[in-house]
């Protein structure tokens, strides 16, 4: 299943690609990761739950994340851990070809997720009611959040903890049908941005802006001038699973650096710095054994 | 000025939150890290300022807030941190 873009997409973010536990087209995945730099995939709750709570295999699976899971008290939060932590592990070791089980994430000082030893691939999740959604990149950073599409916000008032003056001011000149789904918008861009850079809530979402709908989003100061560069893109979707719409934002920086072309976690790997090591392994040896000399140096 | 009486205790609290946010909010739930509690989101803790606000009549440390890790130390916050007075 696919879903299209809502709204025009600076950077080519592509489209969101729907995966299950018994169908899940990697091989589209990896593609579109290669071809845009960045994927994004969904996936449900109730699928990527696992039967079994308490496996081997599934305490392998989130290796050093288990002790954390087993500390959450309540099931639902339960379930939504694991199943977060399933579809995103088994995301990336499509594109970086590993196993789910030789993942292992990390978490920052805000709780940023990454994956250790595999900086090639920058990753973000969001989950919300039934939904999960996993971001990946080889751009630079990556943020995602998804909301229900009807989710009300407009009218409780929050629009003055959320918006910079200009965009308070937009959403007042919409049609009143449309201020809500636009400040679902301006809500799931602002949490993608923010979980991009690391931020989380510190970052004050009335102090940078995105505009109104129809154009390519772009980071804006309080006043509307633009805030940032090239160097973002962000992309707004529709999307539909488990009979909910949401709203779908991603926020990518692009390091400058280029896609990276080839995600395989073993070809990652420095053939020089190798080479060195292999060397330096090999003298220590052959110096140990009387052997100095008798072997090639590549592995 | 008094401490509005429906937020002075942390039942009175927790009971706002589930008007505002619709949420099954346990005093148990109230002393677990934000992350653990079912449902919860950013949306939820804003609306969470906003109750506050409007039951206090005046601001509330948002930053301070945003930072706290339950809702318990957040009641804290708005009963003895200057916004009630």
């Amino acid at each position: 299943m696919s879903t299209p873009a809502l709204f025009p997409v600076a950077g080519g973010l592509g489209e969101a690609i729907a995966v299950t536990t018994a169908d899940a087209p990697w091989g589209r995945v990896r593609e579109q990761l290669l071809g845009h730099g960045t994927a994004l995939v969904h996936g449900t709750l109730g699928d990527w739950r696992p039967q079994d709570d308490d496996s081997e295999q599934l305490r392998a699976l989130l290796g050093r994340d288990w002790p954390r899971y087993r500390d959450l008290a309540h099931t639902e939060m339960r379930g939504r851990y694991v199943a977060s932590r399933r579809l995103l592990k088994y995301a990336a070791g499509a594109v970086l070809r590993a196993r789910p089980e030789d993942l292992e994430l990390g978490y920052g000082p805000t709780g940023r997720p990454y994956l250790r030893g595999c900086d090639q691939i920058d990753i973000s999740l969001s989950h919300t009611e039934d939904l999960l959604l996993v971001g990946l990149t080889t751009r630079g950073l990556i943020g995602v959040d998804a909301e229900r599409a009807d989710r009300g916000i407009y009218s409780k008032g929050l629009g003055k903890h959320i918006c910079t003056p200009k965009e308070l001011m937009d959403l007042a000149a919409l049609p009143e049908p449309e201020r809500n789904p636009s400040l679902v918008r301006l809500w799931t861009l602002k949490e993608a941005y923010s979980k991009a850079i690391g931020q989380g809530m510190q970052f004050r979402f009335t102090e940078f802006g995105f505009g109104p709908d129809g154009k390519p989003a772009q980071v804006q100061r309080p006043d509307g001038t633009p805030g940032a560069g090239d160097e973002w893109s962000f992309g707004t979707f529709g999307l539909h699973s488990a009979r909910s719409a949401y709203c779908v934002s991603a926020a990518v920086y692009d390091s400058g650096l280029g896609r990276t072309l080839d995600t395989e976690i073993t070809t990652m790997l420095d053939n020089e710095a190798t080479d060195a090591i292999t060397q330096a392994l090999n003298s220590a040896t052959d110096e140990a054994t009387g052997h100095a000399g008798d072997r090639e140096c590549r592995p | 000025m008094q401490q509005p009486v429906r937020i002075r205790d942390l039942a009175g609290f927790l009971g706002v939150l589930r008007e505002e946010t619709g949420l099954d909010l346990t005093e148990e739930l109230a002393h677990a890290d934000l992350a653990d509690v079912p449902a919860w989101d950013s949306v939820h803790l804003l609306r969470l300022i906003m109750a506050m606000e409007e039951e206090t009549g005046t601001g509330i440390p948002v930053a301070a807030v945003l930072e706290a890790r339950t809702m318990a130390d957040i009641h804290a916050l708005v009963v003895h941190g200057g916004a009630v007075q």
